[in-house]
């Protein structure tokens, strides 16, 4: 379980002002729980995520993880990237063979075990490759698979489908939903698609911007595991989705 | 690098030779100070069969290799050393803020009084001039590393330390690779100056030695040498640098 106390976050600005991005944060995440955030750009999701990871240390605040204080990155908690992040001079088998071999497990142990998560998410062939010779939607397969070769309890997605076209984004969320019906553990998920977010999630968190804030949780009850095409039907999907569209719009306007 | 395109890089060089060899028979300079390249070329081949002229190539191609690669070494050590710590970064950096302006070829003279007139000083010279830019562009490119590389691999259980010399050191190595090919021209230019100044041996030497006794044909034959020399190990370091970076993006 992850608990989020008081957490804020302030940065100091080019010309030298306090900038608070992240105001108050209260947040509890229950262990296997698909969470997804959505706000606004400048609202600090992102810098949510990325305290989360132990990336950047909290200015106010704390977050405990099954009680302990996070002070660092860990394998606990994955993250995936927009960027994908992957390692240029490694192979595709690899940069997924990394966390393993940084455990201690032997090379070929190490191969094995990649071999099977490179299998699900369907590059067997491209073993070999280089990630510059694959697509942006293997790449983040890629960077998936060594993600989860480390097996964190947690993920932590940073708009992971955000480059990738419609047609693969479809691909990879319905892959996602996939893998974790299979091995339930805990995502938080940023994104700014509202389809996305609702799609994937039990429960979304609406941020607002100026400084960064939680503004609502939605539960999002429909049934799992949950077809796409399905949905696309269900008045409550679409309810949901015009709700929180309609929230995100209200924010702009004020901004703006 | 295709065929062609190797053929119109030696119209340049044909060009230079031939404007060459028209200036010598031109008569605009006396053939005693300026030679015709055909003299020069012949003078080259018959030196290439002599076995102490051979010596002199080792000579300098041993300084130039050796200083080239102890500044590889001591560039990236510093870079990596500056790019581990905030504290060592200040020690570094005000380090090379002092040393680089300076014209390290005044340091020659005190070189030579501590380490002799042999291969050390050369050496020397070499390296504390070709481990700037390649201290600069490795610093750079260990700074531009996308801190998400970092943080990925952070999250994957690494240490700080493996970060710096498995993550952040390759991740730079485009740029490192840069760097040293600066560095090289660097070094052919330096240790042949090293050799002019102060020698009894070296293609530097045997230009100078040539040039007091009025050999002017001897002069020119060092010039060609230093140039392919460098032209050689350039080639060299570019087939190196297309097998390292086979994965990067582009280059």
């Amino acid at each position: 379980m992850i608990a989020i106390e008081h957490l804020s976050k302030r940065f100091k600005t080019a010309a030298g002002k306090d900038h608070l991005a992240l105001s108050d944060i209260n947040l509890e995440l229950k262990s296997g729980e698909f969470v997804s955030i959505i706000g606004p750009s400048g609202c600090g999701k992102s810098t949510l995520l990325y305290m989360i990871g132990g990336f950047i240390p909290a200015s106010e605040g704390r977050i405990l993880i099954d009680g302990k204080p996070v002070a660092g990155p860990g394998p606990d908690r994955g993250p995936v990237f927009q960027e994908f992040a992957l390692f240029a001079w490694k192979t595709v088998l690899q940069n997924i063979a990394y966390g393993l071999r940084l455990q201690g497990k032997s090379k070929a142990e190490a191969e094995a075990r990649a071999r099977v998560l490179l299998k699900m998410v369907g590059l067997e062939r491209f073993a070999n490759f280089y990630p510059k010779e694959l697509s942006g939607g293997m790449k983040q397969r890629v960077a998936i698979a060594r993600t989860l070769a480390y097996d964190p309890q947690t993920l932590l997605m940073d708009e992971p489908f955000g480059a990738l076209d419609a047609h693969t984004r479809t691909h990879l969320q319905r892959d996602l939903l996939q893998i974790w019906e299979e091995h339930r553990k805990t995502v938080l998920f940023v994104t700014h698609s509202v389809e996305e977010a609702v799609y994937l999630s039990d429960r979304v968190i609406v941020m607002a911007a100026g400084p960064g804030r939680i503004d609502r949780i939605i539960p999002i009850e429909l049934d799992r595991p949950r077809q796409r095409s399905e949905l696309m039907f269900d008045r409550r999907y679409q309810e949901y989705i015009t709700q929180i569209e309609g929230m995100i719009d209200a924010f702009e306007t004020e901004a703006a | 690098m295709t065929a062609n395109s190797k053929l119109i890089g030696l119209v340049p060089i044909l060009g230079l030779v031939l404007l060459w060899g028209w200036l010598a028979a031109s008569g605009m300079a006396p053939r005693a100070l300026l030679p015709s390249p055909v003299d020069v070329v012949q003078r080259l081949f018959e030196l290439l069969a002599d076995p102490d002229f051979l010596a002199q190539i080792g000579t300098t191609l041993f300084r130039l290799v050796s200083g080239f690669l102890i500044a590889l070494v001591l560039g990236t050590v510093l870079a990596v050393l500056s790019a581990s710590s905030e504290v060592t970064q200040t020690a570094v950096n005000a380090f090379v803020r002092i040393l680089a302006p300076l014209p390290k070829i005044a340091l020659y003279p005190a070189m030579i009084l501590i380490l002799g007139f042999g291969h050390s000083s050369k050496i020397a010279l070499v390296v504390i001039e070709a481990a700037f830019p390649i201290y600069l562009a490795t610093y750079q490119g260990m700074r531009n590393v996308d801190k998400k590389l970092v943080w990925a691999a952070r999250s994957a259980g690494a240490s700080r330390l493996h970060c710096l010399l498995f993550v952040m050191l390759p991740a730079a190595a485009p740029s490192i690779l840069t760097g040293a090919r600066v560095a090289l021209v660097i070094s052919c230019i330096v240790v042949f100056l090293s050799e002019m100044m102060s020698s009894t041996e070296g293609l530097g030497y045997v230009l100078i030695d040539a040039a007091r006794n009025f050999r002017t044909i001897d002069m020119f034959v060092p010039i060609i040498l230093i140039s392919a020399l460098g032209l050689g190990l350039g080639a060299g370091l570019s087939a190196l640098r297309r097998k390292l970076l086979v994965g990067y993006p582009q280059d």
